[in-house]
């Protein structure tokens, strides 16, 4: 690897033919040895990104370099420099799993026998050594998630893209897959995901860029995101039939009036306030709501989570958009022949 | 060389795809008996026309068979590709470091592979009816050679196709692409006997020239006047569609 950033992202644009304008004047830095996630809802701009970066589509403006070599200039060395897992599995359902990492290893350049051992290493490492030599059409969806992923890594890349690694995991296999790479890491593998989950980018990123509609609307590490917030989140529940009472109103305002609240609002049966110190604040407003003459049933001091994050700098909750909906129009374009570059 | 190297292999999976699939050799090896045996039956009277070129119709008829199978693999090749693309298992390749063009390579290969196959079906099931090769071992293999270059020319045409349009409904169609490049043929009566806008048509078709070469190594032996326009034209007609197969590749992968 040449020196420089593992990424190097500048006033990147995407425009594709028909006029979507598909990522928005971007720009972003991953450091050798990161781990970073690129978090955003359907539709963001996190697959075209990734493309872009991993040589798969042209860019439209900007400057991207990867592992410190430009990658419209070189994208051949790029190419061998990274492993790269997108989010629709590119994989060969007529061939069995086995025959398939051996042949990604050759075309990585390694000679026969290091393509098969490595090929045996990396199906014991994500559990597929009993399928091995079954065709990869018999795999069920998890499966073929990680064969795609020991595919990407049979030529021990230095920089790993993986596009929505774990979207259709099981649980158990989604904390298997997350072990495996903070190890990888560990290891000094620089890794760029994107992800939809705030929990994943929250477990495994040291540091993440938000994404939405193209563009970058933050960046830095989870934990400064959420102290970005401002405070903590105090949720109080009270018993249902009492919502609809006076007293409830007397409550929100005794709330309001309280000092370090910074925001208040009627939220699933209760009440949800931003504060800058929820074990400082809890108190006053258990002491409001006993003045109100309302009974707590529940009350909860939480620190903000990402979705909270990204509520805060998109005024929408990320789970509105729907998944399904994209992969139906990606089957419809397909059929229908849509050019998809 | 590094690109035959890696064409090597994706040639390979290629072929290891298309054996996995033996009902797709099945159903070709069929469709050539069937031609026989629905085409050769009922119009053996033929024969019996003044100036018709040989006794047996069968034997006629053989060259229709080989060219027009080759000919239709191309509709094939397009098929192929295109599931490649959809499954994301072109992108896959693309993703890795190898030469854009072994790529092509190593499919243009298959389609030569898969024509060579189904010609020498063909030649067994025609041996097995009784067909007689005037032009002997040499000129079974002089077939099957120019009929596998047959098959890499059609394959372009199929890859053209898919990458064009990227399109289901329009590859599965791809077949009504080459029905006039193989119907607009001598395919069941010599050009001489053949009439009005049709036998302009089938003189413009350079699978005509093909199909005349195949049929005279087959009926007549080595009669070259017959034979040296079709190896040109064959010849040509690679070059050019491996050219814009190239050309069009080029566009879709950059
Ligand atoms: N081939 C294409 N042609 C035209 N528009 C496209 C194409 N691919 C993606 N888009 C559009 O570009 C935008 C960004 O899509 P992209 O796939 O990058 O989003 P994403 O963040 O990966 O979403 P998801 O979470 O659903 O995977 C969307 O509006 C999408 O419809
Ligand atoms: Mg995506």
């Amino acid at each position: 690897m040449t020196n420089g950033p593992a990424v190097l992202v500048e006033g990147l644009g995407k425009t594709y033919p028909g006029g979507v304008r598909a990522v928005d004047g971007i720009s972003f830095e991953v450091e050798r040895g990161e781990f970073f996630g690129f978090l955003g809802p359907n539709g963001a701009g996190k697959t075209t990104t990734i493309k872009i970066l991993a040589t798969l589509l042209p860019k439209t403006e900007g400057r991207v370099e990867v592992a410190g070599l430009d990658v419209t200039r070189d994208p051949k060395a790029v190419r061998q420099a990274i492993g790269v897992a997108l989010q629709e599995v590119g994989l060969d359902d007529l061939s069995k799993g086995r025959d398939f990492l051996e042949l990604q290893g050759l075309l990585y350049g390694l000679s026969r026998a290091e393509a098969r051992e490595r090929a045996a290493e990396l199906l014991e490492l994500v559990g597929l050594s009993s399928v091995a030599d079954r065709r990869v059409g018999s795999y069920s969806g998890g499966m073929r998630r990680r064969i795609d992923l020991a595919g990407a890594l049979m030529h021990n890349p230095g920089v790993l893209f993986l596009d929505e690694p774990t979207t259709g995991l099981d649980p158990q296999s989604r904390i298997a897959v997350w072990e495996h790479l903070e190890e990888l890491n560990a290891r000094g593998v620089t890794i760029f995901l994107t992800t939809q989950h705030m929990d994943e980018a929250d477990r495994l990123c040291r540091r993440l860029a938000i994404i939405d509609h193209g563009h970058l609307v933050a960046e830095g590490s989870p934990a400064a995101l959420k102290a970005g917030v401002g405070g903590d989140i105090v949720h109080v529940a009270f018993n249902s039939d009492d919502s609809a009472d006076d007293r409830v109103d007397a409550a929100l305002a005794a709330v309001r009036d309280l000092p370090g609240i910074r925001q208040a609002d009627f939220a699933e049966r209760g009440l949800t306030a931003t504060v800058s110190d929820g074990g400082a604040a809890a108190p006053a407003i258990m002491t409001a709501f006993q003045d109100a003459n309302l009974s707590i049933a529940n009350l909860s001091i939480t620190r903000p989570s990402l979705d909270d994050v990204f509520l805060q700098h998109t005024g929408r909750q990320i789970r509105d958009s729907d998944a399904d909906g994209d992969a139906e129009d990606r089957m419809w374009s397909q059929w229908m022949g849509v050019n998809r570059r | 060389m590094l690109i035959l190297r890696e064409s090597y292999f994706i040639y390979v999976r290629n072929l290891k795809t298309w054996l996995a699939q033996p009902w797709m050799i099945v159903a070709a090896v069929l469709s050539s008996a069937f031609m026989f045996l629905f085409f050769g039956e009922p119009l053996r009277g033929i024969t019996a026309l003044p100036g018709f070129p040989a006794d047996d119709y069968q034997a006629f008829l053989a060259a229709m068979v080989i060219v027009m199978a080759v000919v239709f693999s191309g509709s094939d090749m397009a098929m192929v590709l295109l599931t490649d693309m959809m499954s994301g298992y072109v992108d896959k390749l693309l993703l890795s470091p190898v030469n854009r063009f072994s790529i092509l390579l190593g499919t243009l290969l298959i389609g030569g592979t898969r024509a060579m196959a189904q010609v020498l079906a063909i030649i067994l099931v025609a041996s097995a009816i009784g067909v007689r090769f005037e032009g002997g071992v040499l000129g079974i293999l002089g077939v099957i050679v120019a009929t596998t270059l047959l098959g890499v020319a059609m394959g372009c045409v199929g890859l053209i196709v898919a990458m064009r349009t990227r399109s289901v409904q329009v590859t599965v169609n791809s077949w009504l692409l080459f029905m006039p490049l193989a119907f607009l043929t001598s395919a069941f009566m010599p050009r001489d006997l053949l009439t009005g806008w049709f036998q302009v048509a089938v003189g413009l078709n350079p699978i005509e020239y093909i199909m005349v070469a195949v049929r005279a190594v087959i009926i007549e032996g080595w009669v070259w006047d017959s034979i040296l326009p079709g190896i040109w034209i064959l010849l040509a007609t690679t070059a050019v569609l491996v050219g814009a197969a190239t050309y069009e590749y080029r566009r879709a992968t950059n």
